[in-house]
């Protein structure tokens, strides 16, 4: 699996499609589940979110289906940044999005990291 | 040769950036583009602060918060020089967000919504002709992408239009380089 992670509109999906001649994308910033046939799952961070919002933890969802997602690119926003979220289910779901990054950055076989549109390496 | 430094408020960009385009002006002109407009007497008191800081750098101050482009058909300005744009980030506020002083308040004229893609243009623009001169540009821009975000609409076009402009700059840029409190990683 490779991890690939950087800031809002920084030009992640874009770069994996280049750099890893990726053909395939499953979208789930909006709605939805990861559709682990696809190449590329990107805006998990939305996934993220909806799960907070029921309560449940997305990386043990992601832990339970680890064969599942052993040869994808996984794409995250990072939200890490900034003031801390004064609504507790957006703060809930900040939290959540950075524990996954962890677990996937962890598992991951390469880690990149996206800045404005250049991605790097760093694992 | 053409730069662009971005990295989180108040981590060194425009110190840095000063630096880099003074190296960069040898012996030609060095000039600082000014993108701030003021409104106020805070604006103002920013304003002599940051002239202060530059104080002695040797930078010759060009007044343009809007309109990148008209920079390279001025008949006082020198494409072969150095210039330090300060910021990317306020040229698209400017550009975005215009406003009137009415009655000595500042009044919101509303967003503009062709300033993302005109902005974008007039930068890149701006970045090749002054390569193609023999100059170089050092652009300094803000990374605001890495929070959680959910904010209203003109606020999000706002992130999403300047980091489409850093990602247009990254392209034509010889070197971009993230500064992280006084650090620098090279990207490119």
């Amino acid at each position: 699996m490779i991890f690939v992670f950087g800031g809002a509109y920084q030009g992640k999906t874009e770069y994996a499609l280049q750099e890893f001649g990726a053909k395939t994308v499953s979208d789930i910033s909006e709605a939805g589940e990861p559709d682990f046939s696809k190449d590329v799952v990107t805006g998990i961070e939305g996934f993220v979110s909806r799960c907070a919002e029921q309560g449940a933890e997305p990386s043990e969802y992601f832990a339970s289906r680890r064969e599942q997602w052993e040869n994808n690119i996984l794409i995250v926003t990072d939200v890490s940044q900034g003031v801390v979220p004064i609504d507790s289910k957006v703060r809930a779901a900040r939290e959540a999005n950075g524990r996954l990054m962890i677990y996937l950055a962890k598992e991951a076989d390469q880690v990149h990291r996206v800045f404005c549109g250049i991605g790097k390496r760093i694992k | 040769m053409n730069v662009l430094i971005s990295g989180g408020c108040k981590n060194g960009k425009s110190m840095y950036a000063q630096r880099i385009a003074s190296e960069l002006a040898a012996c030609g002109p060095l000039y600082y583009i000014a993108t701030m407009i003021p409104h106020d007497e805070e604006d103002r008191a920013r304003i002599r602060r940051h002239l202060k800081e530059r104080d002695g750098w040797g930078f010759e101050t060009l007044e343009q918060g809007k309109n990148i482009a008209a920079l390279i058909d001025r008949d006082d300005v020198d494409l072969r020089g150095s210039f330090l744009l300060d910021s990317v980030t306020a040229v698209l506020e400017n550009e975005m967000f215009p406003v009137a002083l009415k009655d000595g308040r500042i009044a919101f004229l509303g967003e503009d919504e062709d300033a993302p893609e005109r902005v974008r243009r007039e930068l890149v623009a701006f970045a090749s002709a002054v390569k193609e001169a023999g100059g170089s540009v050092v652009f300094v821009s803000d990374g605001i992408y890495g929070d959680k975000g959910g904010y209203n609409p003109s606020t999000e076009h706002y992130r999403r239009a300047l980091a489409n402009a850093d990602r247009a700059l990254a392209k034509v840029c010889d070197r971009v380089t993230e500064v992280t409190y006084g650090i620098t990683e090279e990207w490119k």
